[in-house]
């Protein structure tokens, strides 16, 4: 076991500026903190293209867990449409573990529809709608207090701020669905049906909502695009960690991100910290550690939707390429954290369930496979397990990742076969015949 | 969308709706007996005619009118329109009321029906007046959840999670992750979200439910 870091590198408060500012959710309290300037200077001194470029020097990537760079995909919405093109908010954060948008949703809704009016400014759109799921009535509340405030003061609505840019903004209420999360699950319940995922290509950025070009950017990082504009993209790109010359694929995480830690730990919460503080410095430094008299026993960095890491390798650092080298990866960077109280047969119901519960139905291997995977469990945890219910979950594991339309179904796959295989014996020793140890092989007793 | 308070239930055309619901079923109920039977009943049943209540009711028609505004589609105001008629349906959506908001809208009723069955939010069957939910996901779970459920259910007389008290008081949900980690275990009562839910204070908060 290491030894619990106390190592504290300080906050870097970009988007948290506001939090803790008595009323900061008003439009008259964060506009003498300086709300909307990033918009009247894009508006005023940019043309689109230069909002564009500025995101793409940025390096900024999408903060809802996938990393794609924002200002290229920005750069995929064709510049000439004759049909209306909308910005669509992901505010559907649904992620299991996953709290860091509520904060700004409810403590800085300004920050948020300033950063969607920017993107609407750069790629053309006249219509934002921002997708708050329906468990989140103070986010609802909060977003749309901000717009009538915005819509009176001329920041939201026709030539806003005097100039020829007009655009509407309104908040698109979910009702309780996972999978409307992914971004064409989302369009397809913000047109008024099922949540059930396209098959793509057409990607949004050409044929989304509404059959019209679509950007859809998760609320974080839409929230980072007015620092970016009032300071350049090139100051945003120094933050963090930047991209390694020698490997092409690590293009870097820039910037500042939220980070959170949930579970049983001393002083749970969410922090905003620059890329490159270690997943360690995270839990122990800022989430407290274990509970008194305990050991942390598995992390899952970001979500529940990601490979688990043990104590031991919680020295990686926060960043896309990193924890994916890691053999993990980001998510949305809000850890759940296990301790050695956690059952971990228990833990893998919990979580196949929870994707049971939310898989959409539409493909097999997701809609058949995670209520048998659900099923196992439960019959290893019953004591009612055989040594070949092991090799059936790897079977299924394989049988499910990458086999559907959406990353619903790997997502359930990934923590689950990461626990497998790092505490496999765990689930050994609850089999009908429990498997012991001999020179190096399992054999049944 | 102007936050309006719940209670207020759609009158008139429901309760017409749901006499003429209970006469059909009425003759249908006579032929129960044989397999054959109870199969002709249920089809009987999803068949027969629903008289759709009409819809919007007065107190929320300026609310909908509004939310059509927002969408290029009228199908698309589908979810804040069921929100609101929910609310003011006493928690549920009748099959008439689902018909009702079809027509307002000029979709199927199946077409309202495949959405109001797709979120959980939605609710098809009549529901307590008081709306318990545990979160039961991963960090809730490790922080005590199931005892807060089990605390939920014995408070409210249910035996099962999903279900609602004879009186109608309670309905018990286990939800999914309610974004409230940081404070968890979580719990919801009638829209309002409560962190560092210990059984006392649960039983506490629903003793306070009238």
């Amino acid at each position: 076991m290491t030894t619990p870091a106390t190592r504290r590198t300080p906050e870097t408060k970009v988007l948290s500026l506001n939090f803790g500012v008595p009323d900061s959710w008003t439009l008259k309290v964060v506009r003498e903190r300086g709300a909307y300037q990033a918009l009247e200077k894009a508006l005023k001194t940019m043309t689109p293209e230069q909002v564009t470029a500025e995101v793409k020097t940025s390096r900024l990537r999408g903060r809802g867990g996938a990393g794609f760079p924002a200002g290229v995909k920005w750069g995929f919405v064709p510049k000439s449409s004759p049909k209306t093109k909308y910005v669509v908010c992901n505010a559907d954060e649904s992620e299991p573990g996953t709290f860091k948008d509520r904060y700004l949703m409810e403590l800085d809704p300004h920050l948020v529809l300033e950063g969607c009016l920017l993107a609407a400014y750069a790629v053309g759109a006249s219509v934002i709608y921002i997708y708050v799921r329906g468990e989140y009535p103070l986010s609802i509340a909060r977003l749309e207090g901000a717009m009538a405030e915005a819509r009176a003061a001329g920041l939201v609505g026709a030539n806003i701020l005097g100039s020829s840019f007009s655009c509407e903004a309104w908040v698109h209420p979910g009702a309780g669905a996972y999978i409307c999360g992914e971004e064409t699950g989302m369009l397809e319940s913000l047109e008024g049906k099922r949540g059930h995922p396209r098959i793509k290509p057409p990607f949004p950025a050409v044929e989304g909502a509404f059959a019209s070009p679509t950007l859809i950017n998760n609320v974080e990082t839409l929230a980072h695009v007015p620092w970016i504009v009032t300071n350049g993209g090139a100051a945003f790109a120094k933050q963090g960690i930047p991209p390694d010359p020698a490997n092409p694929r690590a293009v870097g995480s820039s910037g500042t991100k939220l980070m959170g830690v949930s579970g049983p730990v001393r002083t749970p919460g969410v922090w905003e910290f620059e890329f490159g503080i270690t997943l360690r410095e995270l839990i122990y430094g800022y989430g407290g550690g274990p509970l008194p008299g305990r050991t942390i026993k598995a992390v899952i960095p970001g979500g529940i939707s990601m490979p688990v890491l043990t104590d031991a390798e919680l020295d990686v650092k926060m960043g896309f390429d990193e924890l994916a080298k890691a053999g993990s990866g980001l998510g949305t960077a809000c850890a759940i954290v296990m301790d050695d109280t956690c059952d971990m047969v228990k833990a893998c119901i919990n979580i196949a369930h929870f994707f049971a519960d939310e898989s959409c139905g539409q493909c097999t291997p997701c809609r058949e496979g995670c209520h048998w995977l659900e099923k196992i469990y439960k019959r290893i945890d019953a004591g009612q397990g055989t040594l070949a219910d092991l090799d059936l979950l790897a079977s299924l594991f394989g049988n499910i990742e990458g086999r559907t339309i959406c990353a619903l179904a790997d997502a359930a796959v990934w923590p689950l076969r990461s626990i497998l295989k790092k505490f496999r014996p765990e689930f050994e020793a609850r089999l009908a015949r429990p498997v012991t140890a001999v020179a190096g092989q399992a054999v049944m007793s | 969308m102007s936050p309006i308070p719940p209670g207020a239930q759609l009158k008139g055309a429901a309760a017409a709706a749901a006499g003429q619901a209970a006469g059909t079923l009425g003759v249908a109920t006579g032929a129960v007996g044989s397999a054959a039977a109870r199969v002709a009943a249920g089809t009987q049943a999803a068949t027969k005619p629903v008289v759709p209540i009409a819809f919007p009711p007065p107190e929320v028609k300026a609310d909908c009118e509004e939310l059509l505004k927002r969408y290029p589609t009228k199908m698309a105001a589908l979810l804040p329109i069921l929100h609101l008629a929910q609310k003011h349906n006493a928690g549920w959506v009748s099959p008439a009321l689902e018909a009702g908001v079809a027509a307002y809208l000029g979709v199927s009723d199946a077409h309202v029906r495949g959405v109001l069955t797709f979120y959980a939010m939605f609710h098809t069957q009549p529901v307590g007046r008081h709306d318990v939910w545990v979160c039961r996901t991963l960090t809730c779970w490790l922080r005590g959840a199931e005892a807060l459920t089990k605390t939920a259910l014995a408070k409210a007389g249910i035996d099962k999670v999903g279900g609602t008290d004879a009186q109608g008081r309670f309905s018990v949900r286990e939800m999914e992750c309610l974004g409230l980690c940081e404070v968890a275990p979580a719990a919801w009562i009638d829209g309002q979200v409560h962190g560092h839910v210990t059984p006392d204070s649960l039983g506490r908060l629903m003793d306070g439910c009238a």
